[in-house]
């Protein structure tokens, strides 16, 4: 009886079938989403690899070299720039983020205000970054009728940077359990030491990933520097000048004829990518020793 | 028990609190804590009225249990006594309570005084997670701006007052969260102890305990008495009838009867309390 009844209830050959047919598709479409990255990241090592030499992070580049088409120079002057910038960027960017999001979790909450900013940080969000350096552009240089500056990409980047700290920490933020709170509330702690003693810190590892993920997306942005920071060759660190970057450096270097400059821009791509990477595995790894997130 | 040995009386409460010798045998020093009048209290979340006019009295230096089925209102009564209610959203009170006279709900009194004044155990142990033993005890302190001078003796004070010390003198810079959940009650009960409450409220200090974890709180209660008022919430009949002097028992937003514990439990003049200290309904 009870074998019979096995039998009954055993998947019939057809269901088998679509089962490891269905399996099959997924196990093909995984494949073909990871040729062109393994094709991209083989291309970047194979073609960067060979540009990589000590004196290449050490020089600066060099101009158009149609005529002497030998010693280009590297890419101090694109790394240190975007360095510079993206730190002056995550230095407004970070503290107003995570503020916007501690003001509307702990204070805005469910008030139509912390609504209204919450659907423009999510439409920020959204917005192609080219429109960041354009704003700055129309304000800051056609608006006052001065120069490209570092700072002025350093803007564009920290308003690309700003909602998606924004949207992180208040995800994080969400996370420390209400009890923390009610507890600190309840040995008769002022709303804002509260938040800075008990919530914040239980936070911390969450808001350092975060940020540290928003400092990543934008040390590889091109928009917004092509017409806020400009480029040079040489390196600077007067942010009030121009300031070169690695992702503009890249823009230009590749669309050159020379051969030596393309190689350029592939050891230059190679540079961002690592670098984007370990900001990538450092937040990974701090976020391995948080409280919550 | 044994942990009787380790629970040594403390001197808290009183704005003039003495210096007492951290290390003090047990003496039996009671200091005088303040009685808590609750009148005509109704509280609300948003338009739902949860509390439907409550009058009741909290005697100084008393354990006075309070009991009732799920939903009768407890946690809102006594997270009303230290105002915490109105930190839910949408939530307010109506009413006054009485702190020896003066009314907590006073617009001239600051809500930050009242908790430091009257403190909270709750349900589940929350120590804070980012701290050690030592912070997480001296943070009612550092939380409230208290003066940071002392604060070693006022740790070690507070931790003995809770039961603790011997068990965590060794390793104060561990983390609070490496505790046992009964150890993590304790420590949150040395964290209110710290600021130096007349007052603390227990909102089901016990339900995520196991039974020996629970005898201690419940020791520490009886001991805790002699310095502070204590108002317990308990769905555990048996623990109000060890621990408590006066019993209160609520249905529906309302307060049905109060009285001294032995007479609620043995001889109840409402048929309710009678059916729900039976087992008959909650």
């Amino acid at each position: 009886m009870s074998e019979d009844r096995l039998a009954r209830l055993a998947l019939s050959g057809r269901r088998k079938f679509k089962d490891r047919a269905v399996r099959g598709a997924m196990l093909g479409a995984t494949v073909v989403a990871l040729v062109p990255l393994v094709l991209i990241l083989y291309y970047l090592v194979h073609k960067g690899l060979s540009a990589w030499s000590a004196s290449f992070f050490t020089t600066d580049p060099t101009g158009q070299s149609f005529f002497a088409n030998k010693g280009v120079g590297g890419i101090r002057s694109a790394l240190l720039g975007t360095i510079v910038m993206v730190a002056l960027a995550s230095a407004i960017a970070v503290p107003v983020g995570i503020g916007v999001a501690l003001w509307l979790v702990e204070y805005g909450k469910d008030s139509w205000l912390a609504k209204v900013v919450r659907f423009f940080v999510d439409v920020l969000t959204g917005v192609p970054s080219i429109l960041f350096g354009l704003f700055i552009y129309i304000v800051l240089i056609v608006g006052t009728g001065t120069s490209f500056a570092g700072y002025k990409g350093s803007l564009a980047l920290a308003l690309l940077m700003l909602p998606i700290v924004t949207r992180s920490a208040e995800v994080v933020l969400l996370l420390v359990p209400d009890a923390l709170r009610e507890s600190a509330l309840a040995l008769g702690a002022p709303r804002w030491r509260m938040v800075a003693r008990v919530v914040l810190p239980t936070a911390r590892a969450g808001l350092v990933t975060g940020s540290l993920l928003a400092v990543a997306r934008a040390a590889g942005e091109t928009a917004p520097l092509l017409f806020t920071a400009a480029f040079t060759y040489k390196t600077s660190f007067n942010l009030g000048g121009f300031m070169n970057s690695l992702p503009v450096q890249i823009f230009n270097d590749v669309t050159s004829p020379t051969e030596a400059l393309v190689n350029r821009a592939w050891g230059a791509a190679l540079a961002l990518v690592v670098l984007v990477l370990l900001l990538n595995l450092s937040a990974r790894l701090i976020s391995r020793t948080g409280r919550v997130a | 028990m044994s942990e009787r040995a380790t629970i040594r009386p403390v001197e808290v409460s009183t704005p003039q609190a003495k210096p007492a010798a951290p290390a003090a045998p047990s003496t039996t020093t009671t200091t005088q804590a303040p009685t808590i009048a609750v009148e005509e209290l109704r509280a609300f979340y948003g338009r739902a009225e949860q509390l439907k006019g409550i009058d009741v009295e909290l005697p100084a230096n008393q354990v006075t249990a309070i009991i009732g089925p799920s939903g009768c209102g407890k946690s809102t009564l006594v997270r009303c006594i230290n105002r915490m209610h109105e930190e839910v959203p949408g939530a307010h009170a109506e009413g006054r309570v009485l702190l020896d006279g003066r009314n907590l709900y006073d617009p001239a009194v600051d809500v930050t005084a009242v908790r430091r004044v009257i403190g909270m155990v709750f349900q589940k142990p929350n120590p804070f997670p980012t701290m050690s033993i030592f912070d997480n005890v001296a943070a009612g302190r550092r939380l409230t701006a208290g003066r940071r001078a002392g604060m070693r003796e006022k740790v070690e004070r507070a931790l003995r007052g809770a039961g603790l010390w011997e068990e965590v003198h060794e390793r104060l810079s561990e983390p609070g969260m490496g505790l046992s959940g009964g150890q993590q009650q304790r420590l949150c009960i040395a964290r209110s102890l710290a600021v130096e409450p007349d007052a603390i409220l227990m909102d089901e200090p016990c339900s995520a305990l196991d039974p020996i974890a629970t005898l201690k709180i419940e020791e520490l209660i009886a001991e805790l008495k002699r310095t502070v008022t204590i108002v317990i919430v308990t769905h555990n009949m048996q623990q109000a009838a060890r621990v408590a002097d006066r019993t209160v028992f609520m249905l529906d937003g309302r307060l049905v009867e109060v009285g001294p514990t032995k007479q609620i439990f043995t001889n109840p003049h409402d048929p309710r309390t009678e059916e729900y200290v039976t087992g008959k309904f909650g």
